[in-house]
C-alpha cells in the first residue's frame, strides 16, 4: 500500500516539475532543432494584410483597438525595472554549458542567436564562470587594412571564447582575411578549444564567404505563447506581476502572478502572447523588448484617491514601427549591411556599401527617424520593435537571410 | 443578283440595335485592356522578386483572352458563323493579308505565340538582334525594350520567327552578371583569383544561392580575367558589375598588379572581332 500512497504524493510534484521544464525558455538545442513558433507564418501573412489595408484605408482604421492607447501611458523607468528587468542569461550559460558536454571534441561550438538574442552576454558569462579568456577583437583600421596582427596576438590556450564574432569581420575586400585566418586556426584546434558567440546574420553570411561546415551550431530553441506567459509572469522582481490585458482584445493575456492554477487554467489567455511569439520568431530578447516597451498603465489613475487594483496593458505587438513596402535600394541595402554586421559604426558604413558616406549616413539618418534604427554602444542597429518587418521585407527580396 | 443575295445571307442584317451592341463590345474590350494592363502593370512594379514576373507575365496573357472573348461575343452578331460563311469570310480575309498587310498581321500572330510561348515578358532582360534592354511593355505587334540608355526600342513580334532571342533572366529574378579585367601578363594569378572571387563575395548587391566563378582566361596581351555572379535583383545589374569593376581594381591596383596596354593595331584587331 505504502508504494501506492507514496506514488499518488509524488506525482502532482512530478508533474509540476516537468511542467516547469517544460515552460522553461531556456532550452540550447542544436541549429537543426531549431523550430519557430506556430503561427509563425500566420503572423508573417498578417502583417503583409495589415500593410495592404493600412495602405488601403488608412492607419488608423485598420488599427481596431479595444482600448484606445491615449486612455494609456508608458510605464515610469522604476516600475518597468521592477515588472521587465533586463533578461539575465545566466540560465542560458548553465543550459549551454550543459549542452557543451555532447561536443567535448569538438574544437570549436558555435553559439548563434538572432539580433538582440544575447549571444555575446551567454557567452561571456560562460567563459567568466568557467575561468576562460576571451580572445581580443581586432580595431576598426586592423579590419579595413586587412592586417593580420590581431589574429597573431591569438596565441595558443587550452580554452577560449569569443562572444562576438560580428565584431571580428567586415564585408570588404580586406576585412575578411582576419577571420578566415581566426577561423582556420580554430577549426584546426591550434587555437585550442573555444566558444564563438555569433550574430545569426553574420553566421549566414560567413556561412558563404568562409565556410563553416562541420562546425556544433547551438542555439536558444523558439519559445512558445505559454513559455513566453511563464517567463513574464516570473520577471517582475518579487514575482507578482499584475494583471496584463490586450489592447487589441481587451482579454486578460497574463494572469496575476507566477500562480501556476490560475494562468494555465485557460489556454485563451495565451493565444495573445503566441500572436507575440509567432511575431518575434520566438526570439526572446526580442519578445522582452515588446513586453517592455509596449506595457502601459492606465493614464486616469493619477487623478483618483481610492488604489483601485494595479493592471497593465499590452499593445498591439503588430502595430511598431514599420518599413514601407515601397523602400528603396539604398535603405534595404544599408539595414541589410547593419544586420549581416550586428550593427556598424557611422564610419563603417561607407566601408561596406557601395555608395558614397555622405549617401550612406543620410539614408541611416532617414530610417533612425522612422524608428526602424536605434543606437546602441555607438552602433546602429535594426530596432527590436522593427526586426520582424526588416526580416520579412529583406526575404521576399530575396536578400541573404538568417536560419533562426 | 445572286452574288448579292449571297453576300446578304453571309452577313447579318446590321441594325441599329446590332451597331449599339458591337459599339459596347468594342468601347468595353478597349477599357478592359486599358485598365487590366495598367493596374497589372502597377501591381508588378510594386513587387518584388519572382511574383513581379508573375504578374507581369498575365499582362499580354490577360489582353488575349480580353480579345478572344470580345470576338467571339462580335462575330457572330456580325455574320452567321455557319461553316460556309467562316471559309468564304477567312479566305477573303487571308487574300488581303497575303498581298497588302503581311507583315503586320505576322507581328500580330507572333505577338499572339509570344503571349502564349512567353520568350519574353515584361521585366525580362533581353537581346533581340543587338538591342539589349529590359522589357518594358509586350504589346499586340510590339514589344517595348529599354535600353540601359533610357531609349524605347519598338521591336517587332515577327523577329520571333526568324531572329535569337537571348534572354538573361528568362521570367525569374536570376541574372548572371560579368566583370572583366584584362591583366598584364606577369602577375600571380592564384592570387588574384582569389581576391576577385572576395570583391564578388563582399559586394552587397550579391545573390548568395547563385555561384560565383572568376574564369581566367590567357590571350596574347595578357590574361582576361571575368567574376561571374548574379546580383539579388536582376536591375541592379549594372550597379552590381561597377561595384565588382570599381572594387576589383582598386584591390589589383593597390597590389601593383599593372593591366594589359594593348597596342593599337591589336586593340583594332579586337575591337573589329568584338563587332562581328
Amino acid at each position: 500500500m505504502l508504494p501506492l500512497i507514496t506514488f499518488i504524493i509524488l506525482r502532482p510534484a512530478m508533474s509540476k516539475r516537468s511542467t516547469k521544464a517544460a515552460l522553461s525558455p531556456w532550452e540550447v538545442v542544436a541549429l537543426e532543432s531549431f523550430q519557430t513558433p506556430e503561427q509563425t507564418q500566420i503572423s508573417q501573412w498578417r502583417r503583409s494584410w495589415r500593410v495592404v489595408t493600412a495602405w488601403m484605408v488608412g492607419k488608423e482604421s485598420s488599427e481596431r483597438q479595444a482600448k484606445q492607447e491615449s486612455e494609456l501611458r508608458a510605464l515610469p523607468e522604476v516600475k518597468l525595472a521592477h515588472w521587465a528587468p533586463a533578461i539575465d542569461w545566466l540560465p542560458t550559460a548553465n543550459a549551454l554549458n550543459n549542452v557543451m558536454k555532447e561536443y567535448r571534441d569538438a574544437p570549436v561550438v558555435l553559439f548563434i542567436s538572432p539580433p538582440h538574442g544575447g549571444h555575446a552576454s551567454v557567452v561571456s558569462l560562460w567563459a567568466q564562470q568557467q575561468g576562460v579568456n576571451c580572445l581580443p577583437m581586432p580595431t576598426f583600421a586592423e579590419l579595413t587594412d586587412g592586417s593580420l596582427e590581431w589574429v597573431e596576438r591569438c596565441g595558443h590556450q587550452r580554452y577560449w571564447a569569443i562572444p562576438s564574432l560580428e565584431r571580428h569581420f567586415l564585408r570588404h575586400t580586406q576585412g575578411l582575411q582576419g577571420v578566415r585566418e581566426l577561423l582556420e586556426r580554430a577549426l584546426s584546434g591550434r587555437l585550442g578549444q573555444g566558444v564563438i558567440g555569433c550574430d545569426s546574420w553574420t553566421y549566414a553570411y560567413l556561412q558563404h564567404a568562409v565556410g563553416l561546415e562541420g562546425v556544433p551550431v547551438l542555439t536558444l530553441q523558439g519559445l512558445e505563447g505559454k513559455q513566453l506567459a511563464h517567463y513574464f509572469a516570473d520577471l517582475a522582481r518579487d514575482g507578482k506581476c499584475p494583471p496584463v490585458y490586450s489592447t487589441r482584445t481587451g482579454k486578460l493575456i497574463l494572469a496575476n502572478g507566477s500562480d501556476e492554477s490560475t494562468s494555465g487554467k485557460n489556454d485563451d489567455v495565451h493565444k495573445e502572447l503566441q500572436r507575440l511569439a509567432a511575431h518575434c520568431r520566438g526570439h526572446l530578447g526580442i519578445a522582452w523588448h515588446y513586453w517592455r516597451e509596449r506595457l502601459r498603465e492606465p493614464a486616469e489613475r493619477c487623478n483618483t484617491d481610492e488604489q483601485p487594483q494595479e493592471e497593465l496593458w499590452l499593445l498591439d505587438a503588430l502595430a511598431e514601427a514599420e518599413l514601407p513596402a515601397d523602400t528603396g535600394d539604398v535603405a534595404t541595402l544599408l539595414l541589410h549591411a547593419l544586420l549581416i554586421h550586428g550593427g556598424l559604426e557611422d564610419q563603417a558604413l561607407g566601408h561596406v556599401l557601395p555608395f558614397s558616406h555622405h549617401e550612406a549616413l543620410s539614408a541611416r539618418l532617414a530610417l533612425a527617424r522612422q524608428g526602424i534604427l536605434d543606437c546602441h554602444q555607438g552602433r546602429w542597429q535594426v530596432s527590436p520593435l522593427s526586426y520582424a518587418s526588416v526580416r520579412q521585407l529583406l526575404e521576399s527580396r530575396h536578400y541573404l537571410v538568417d536560419s533562426l | 443578283m445572286d452574288d448579292q443575295e449571297q453576300y446578304a445571307r453571309l452577313f447579318n442584317d446590321i441594325d441599329s440595335q446590332a451597331l449599339v451592341a458591337l459599339g459596347v463590345i468594342l468601347v468595353s474590350t478597349v477599357l478592359l485592356i486599358i485598365v487590366s494592363q495598367r493596374g497589372l502593370n502597377w501591381l508588378a512594379n510594386r513587387l518584388h522578386g519572382q511574383l513581379r514576373f508573375r504578374v507581369f507575365a498575365l499582362v499580354p496573357l490577360t489582353r488575349l483572352l480580353i480579345l478572344v472573348v470580345a470576338l467571339a461575343i462580335a462575330i457572330p452578331i456580325v455574320i452567321e458563323p455557319s461553316l460556309r460563311n467562316m471559309v468564304t469570310l477567312l479566305g477573303a480575309l487571308g487574300l488581303a493579308i497575303g498581298f497588302a498587310l503581311k507583315d503586320y498581321v505576322s507581328s500580330l500572330i507572333a505577338g499572339v505565340v509570344s503571349a502564349v510561348e512567353l520568350p519574353y515578358r515584361p521585366g525580362d532582360w533581353v537581346n533581340i538582334e543587338g538591342t539589349y534592354g529590359e522589357v518594358k511593355h509586350v504589346g499586340m505587334r510590339t514589344v517595348e525594350i529599354q535600353t540601359p540608355d533610357d531609349d524605347l526600342v519598338s521591336v517587332p513580334h515577327l523577329k520571333l520567327w526568324d531572329s535569337a532571342i537571348y534572354n538573361a533572366n528568362n521570367g525569374g529574378i536570376s541574372l548572371q552578371c560579368v566583370a572583366s579585367f584584362y591583366l598584364h601578363p606577369e602577375h600571380e594569378a592564384g592570387w588574384v583569383r582569389k581576391v576577385l572571387r572576395d570583391v564578388a563575395l563582399t559586394s552587397a548587391y550579391l545573390k548568395f544561392d547563385k555561384p560565383i566563378i572568376v574564369v581566367a582566361e590567357e590571350k596574347p596581351w595578357g590574361t582576361h580575367y571575368r567574376i561571374r555572379a548574379y546580383p539579388v535583383d536582376p536591375r541592379q545589374q549594372f550597379l552590381f558589375t561597377t561595384d565588382l569593376t570599381v572594387r576589383g581594381k582598386q584591390m589589383l591596383n593597390a597590389a601593383g598588379v599593372t593591366p594589359a596596354l594593348l597596342p593599337p593595331s591589336t586593340a583594332l584587331d579586337l575591337q573589329s572581332s568584338t563587332s562581328q
